[in-house]
């Protein structure tokens, strides 16, 4: 009997102890750090783009003894975004957070982000003026600033070269959209069972992803999905012909496919993906044929989309905000940035950055990854309806009618324009 | 010894009452406590909810009465969404509760080895759905898929099923097919071990054959575990979520959605707490309709 | 052999023998394929990967895509989550649930039948309808991102009181009235009458509750937004989610790393999962 007693009271204790146990574990995120200030900062992006941001966080911590930074990796921008807004419902919010450029409205506009001109004031005068104009415009928010650009990006056009040499083709890229479809034809492969065995190009068909490289497309066409005030302009020629063209590919042609990932590239199924520039790094680690990145082709113009993240401060203690002023400030700082550009791919975000020696002697010997900066004169912003909370998945869902339903282009860009421009009225004016 | 407690009780009664009453109250709170909180109450707090616009972040809901029950109902992609899980239902639970019935007979002759089929072919109810839909997804993949080993040499064409709105949604249906035939076959398999031989011996010795065997005799005998898998396979998969997060994410076009990924989108996503909460009582009252009807059903149908 | 009445009855007895055998085997290579698959896949080559038709078995095996896949997220952490999560879970749900099913078998009192309907009542209810509430309390509680999220709104276990209940029932009368007489309390009766009686069902219900909380998708992604308190599916889905840089090789290896303390669980007490799913769930 009193054997069984003790063990009834050693199963309580236990119990008792793994459930404190649990708490503490749980609330330890909570406590105050004393000494050194520590933050928490909110990374995206996996493979050699994630690495680099460990290796900064890594250089930061080391170069100082009174902040420590703890980077959490937390998915796709998308998730992010999820996360994000998880942790203000939730009262816990990162320090510091990696946010895909559009989403950056959204948050400035609820008030979660830390306006940033204080701190800039405090710095010297020409702080900002490093800072290349085209990657900083959409850090502001009704004129705040309220971000710094962090890991920029343009969307660029990953060739397999030893297809194009297999086909024919001349080793450069497609200039224009029709020259790329001629390319796309040539590189497409059917078997004797008329199966294609390979395709021109893969379209990305990416929750966050799909719409970035249409509105590449609509660019070169000379238009744009939406203006600054929420004019939705799908309807007008430039989109129509982009999206006829996609379309016209996948059906007409039976050229190009839809893709999810990059690994039809990988298993040569298409020559040709569309990409990030911040692909790069992963793409030529990957890839067991010789990699050509280039333009995204132009047509009546050259124009790309700038994408990527910036990095925000969701933080609400003062003295963290400090912190992670400091560490933004070496994050977007010109050593940091151009590692972060010879590592992954990402254009340098200042023009000391882009300058600087390391970079150029990169740039040098490889110049295959100079396309990132050569594509920054056509940089424009994105369109403003990204911002919306559907906006992406609206214009995926265009995407998908354009390239699986093979739906009729005006009746998909009417309904699209209607989509967009109910979701602004309803759920972000 | 109930001569002996009877006479006691006459004079302790209270006492032991209390006691008991005590221990009951004691002993049942942590889980109605925990129900109360986890299930019941948010029966209520979602009513509420679906009468709100409210994006979880900011402090400020506004009221909208019934507007996101009218939206949704007025809402083609929600009706799509209906008509998709509906459709995954049937069909997952038809052809999965006929295949697992046969392969129940199947085992149930006892052949050498069956406890190893068994155990193989009930392993996918116990793994995880997050793996499950990965390695599928690849088993899917159009080009360099395991099933274009099986479909090309019928003569089907290449076929791109995730990114189908044709195929997207079969996909699935033959995922949640696969992964539930082993529980089924189970269940199927310990029906058919209750039926005694004899009434089987019988039959034959009527000159029955085994078609009319199975028809005349296994089926209506193993018809209230028929009737209890129908229904809650029905309600399991008007629950599915994790396969369909992993392998189609709805799509394309939502044509592989279902209400909880829907549920999900909305509220998580897209941060539309209004509309999820509704589309959340929608599904709850639906399924306590369908328990409804089995508790009235399984009195009269079923054979106990 | 066809005069012969017992020869044609051996000879088609044998027929219907390996017809089964063929048809169960058929199923079985059906269900055990994608498993299979998923190991040759994790330990093939990028470029054996990708071949059509595909190759059976890799030139050499690429036992590194495992370390590969370990490394490309902090698989370790997400053990150790599960491991947390899924134990403290199993634990207290079987504390909670003993305590009601014992008070639903044993204990007299005159309302009991009405809060045992209510109790089944709720099992009726689809978890996913409070998945929006609950987050909003869990908020409310700063409980996101901790261990008490994840697992405290799913401790209750209807299922487990029910099977709990009929269990300690069929205990004879007598060995309860024995307790009684010794002038045991109810609590000294569950803890040294019911429970160590019930040891093989309690041992089916762990085992069973254990696996579905590892499994657990839905509620784990919704309450954790941070990498270092994700569980292994979570986690695993997370991998995938990431537009690049992981290939299907490494994401086949990391799906075996959530799989296999299962499988071990599995075909370590597969009789007693199998038996015990059977003959529980036909009650139930």
């Amino acid at each position: 009997m009193k054997k069984k007693r003790v063990g009834v009271v050693l199963a309580i204790v236990m119990v008792l102890c793994l459930s404190t146990g649990l708490w503490a574990a749980g609330q330890v995120e909570q406590a105050k750090p004393e000494g050194p200030i520590k933050i928490i900062y909110w990374r995206s992006l996996t493979g050699v783009a994630g690495e680099a941001q460990e290796e900064i966080v890594k250089r930061f911590n080391a170069s100082r003894s009174d902040i420590i930074v703890e980077s959490q990796f937390q998915g796709a921008y998308a998730e992010i975004l999820q996360k994000l807004q998880a942790g203000l419902a939730a009262g816990d919010v990162p320090d510091l957070v990696l946010l895909d450029s559009p989403h950056l409205q959204i948050f400035a506009k609820e008030g979660v982000l830390v306006n940033l001109d204080a701190f800039v004031a405090k710095e010297p005068k020409n702080f900002l003026q490093d800072y290349i104009p085209g990657l900083l415009a959409d850090s502001y928010y009704s004129k705040n600033l309220y971000a710094l650009p962090a890991l920029r990006s343009t969307p660029l056009l990953y060739i397999n070269e030893d297809m194009l040499a297999e086909a024919g083709l001349p080793r450069r890229a497609p200039a224009t959209w029709d020259e790329f479809r001629e390319y796309c034809k040539k590189l497409t492969k059917v078997n004797a069972n008329g199966e294609p065995i390979q395709y021109g190009v893969g379209f990305t068909m990416g929750a966050t992803t799909a719409h970035w490289y249409f509105q590449g497309a609509v660019y070169a066409f000379d238009g744009k999905i939406s203006d600054e005030n929420f004019g939705v302009h799908l309807t007008e020629a430039p989109a129509v012909a982009a999206a006829k063209l996609w379309q016209d590919m996948v059906f007409k042609d039976k050229s190009a496919v839809p893709s999810t990932s990059h690994d039809d590239l990988f298993n040569k199924k298409v020559a040709m993906v569309f990409g990030s520039t911040g692909s790069m790094g992963n793409v030529m680690n990957r890839a067991t044929f010789k990699v050509l990145p280039a333009f995204i082709p132009g047509q009546v113009r050259n124009g790309v989309p700038v994408g990527g993240a910036v990095i925000a401060m969701p933080s609400t203690d003062k003295w963290r905000q400090w912190a992670a002023w400091e560490f933004m400030k070496f994050f977007t700082g010109t050593d940091s940035q151009a590692y972060l550009a010879e590592k992954t791919g990402y254009m340098p975000n200042s023009t000391s950055a882009s300058k600087h020696p390391d970079l150029v002697k990169y740039y040098a010997a490889n110049p295959h990854w100079k396309v990132a900066i050569d594509q920054l004169q056509f940089v424009q912003p994105q369109a403003s309806v990204i911002s919306l909370p559907k906006g992406t998945e609206i214009l995926r869902q265009m995407v998908e009618k354009l390239l699986i339903a093979n739906m009729d282009v005006n009746t998909v860009m009417a309904e699209t324009k209607a989509d967009l421009e109910k979701e602004y009225n309803e759920n972000f004016k | 010894m109930a001569l002996f407690s009877r006479k006691r009780t006459v004079h302790s009664m209270t006492i032991r009452e209390k006691r008991d009453f005590h221990a009951f109250v004691g002993f049942t709170a942590p889980t109605f406590i925990l129900l109360g909180i986890f299930i019941l109450w948010p029966i209520f707090y979602s009513f509420y909810l679906s009468l709100f616009k409210w994006n979880m972040i900011s402090p400020k809901k506004t009221f909208l009465g019934f507007q996101n029950y009218q939206d949704m109902f007025g809402d083609p992609v929600f009706w799509l969404v209906v008509k998709n899980t509906l459709l995954m239902a049937f069909f997952t639970v038809i052809v999965k509760m006929a295949i697992s019935l046969y392969l129940a007979t199947q085992l149930n002759k006892k052949v050498k080895g069956s406890s190893v089929y068994r155990a193989i072919i009930f392993s996918p109810t116990f793994t995880a759905n997050v793996a499950i839909a990965m390695v599928w997804a690849w088993i899917f993949e159009p080009t360099f898929g395991l099933l274009r080993v099986v479909l090309k040499p019928l003569g089907f064409p290449m076929i791109d099923w995730i990114h189908s709105t044709s195929h997207s949604l079969p996909a699935v249906i033959i995922v949640l097919i696969w992964s539930g035939i082993g529980y089924d076959m189970v269940l199927f398999l310990a029906a058919l071990k209750n039926i005694s031989l004899e009434i089987y011996d019988a039959a034959l010795v009527d000159g029955a054959n085994t078609y009319q065997i199975f028809w005349r005799i296994t089926f209506p005998l193993v018809s209230p575990t028929t009737f209890f898998l129908l229904i809650t396979g029905f309600i399991n998969v008007l629950k599915a979520f994790d396969i369909v997060r992993i392998m189609t994410e709805g799509g394309p076009l939502n044509s592989s959605n279902v209400v909880v990924h829907f549920l999900y989108q909305n509220a998580f996503q897209w941060f539309r707490t209004g509309y999820a909460s509704a589309l959340a009582l929608i599904l709850f009252v639906f399924i306590m309709f369908i328990t409804l009807i089995q508790n009235r059903l399984s009195k009269r149908w079923v054979h106990y | 052999m066809q005069n012969n009445p017992i020869a044609t009855h051996r000879f088609s007895k044998i027929v219907s023998t390996i017809a089964t055998h063929g048809i169960l085997l058929a199923a079985t290579i059906i269900i055990g394929m994608p498993f299979v698959w998923m190991l040759i896949t994790a330990i093939k080559s990028p470029q054996e990967v990708s071949i059509f038709p595909p190759i059976w078995w890799p030139k050499v095996v690429r036992w590194d895509n495992f370390v590969t896949a370990w490394n490309t997220a902090p698989f370790g952490r997400f053990y150790i989550n599960s491991i947390i999560t899924a134990g403290a879970g199993v634990l207290l749900g079987l504390i909670t649930s003993a305590f009601a099913a014992y008070a639903f078998a044993r204990i007299r009192f005159k309302y009991r039948d009405f809060f045992f309907l209510l109790m089944l009542a709720a099992m009726m209810i689809p978890g996913q309808i409070a998945l929006i509430p609950n987050y909003v309390i869990l908020a409310k509680l700063k409980w996101i991102n901790t261990y008490q999220g994840i697992v405290v709104p799913h401790i209750a276990n209807v299922f487990g009181a029910f099977l709990l209940r009929q269990y300690f029932m069929t205990i004879p009368d007598s060995l309860y009235d024995a307790a009684e007489i010794d002038g045991l309390g109810h609590m000294k009766i569950m803890l040294h009458v019911a429970l160590p009686l019930s040891k093989p069902v309690l041992g089916t219900l762990l085992l069973y509750l254990f696996i579905q909380k590892w499994n657990a998708y839905l509620w784990p992604l919704i309450v954790t937004s941070k990498q270092n308190m994700r569980t292994l599916p979570v986690g695993l889905a997370m991998i995938r989610s990431a537009e690049y840089a992981i290939g299907p090789e490494h994401l086949m290896a990391a799906s075996i790393f959530v799989l296999v303390p299962v499988l071990i669980i599995y075909f370590l007490a597969q009789k007693q999962l199998i038996e015990g799913i059977a003959t529980g769930a036909v009650k139930g």
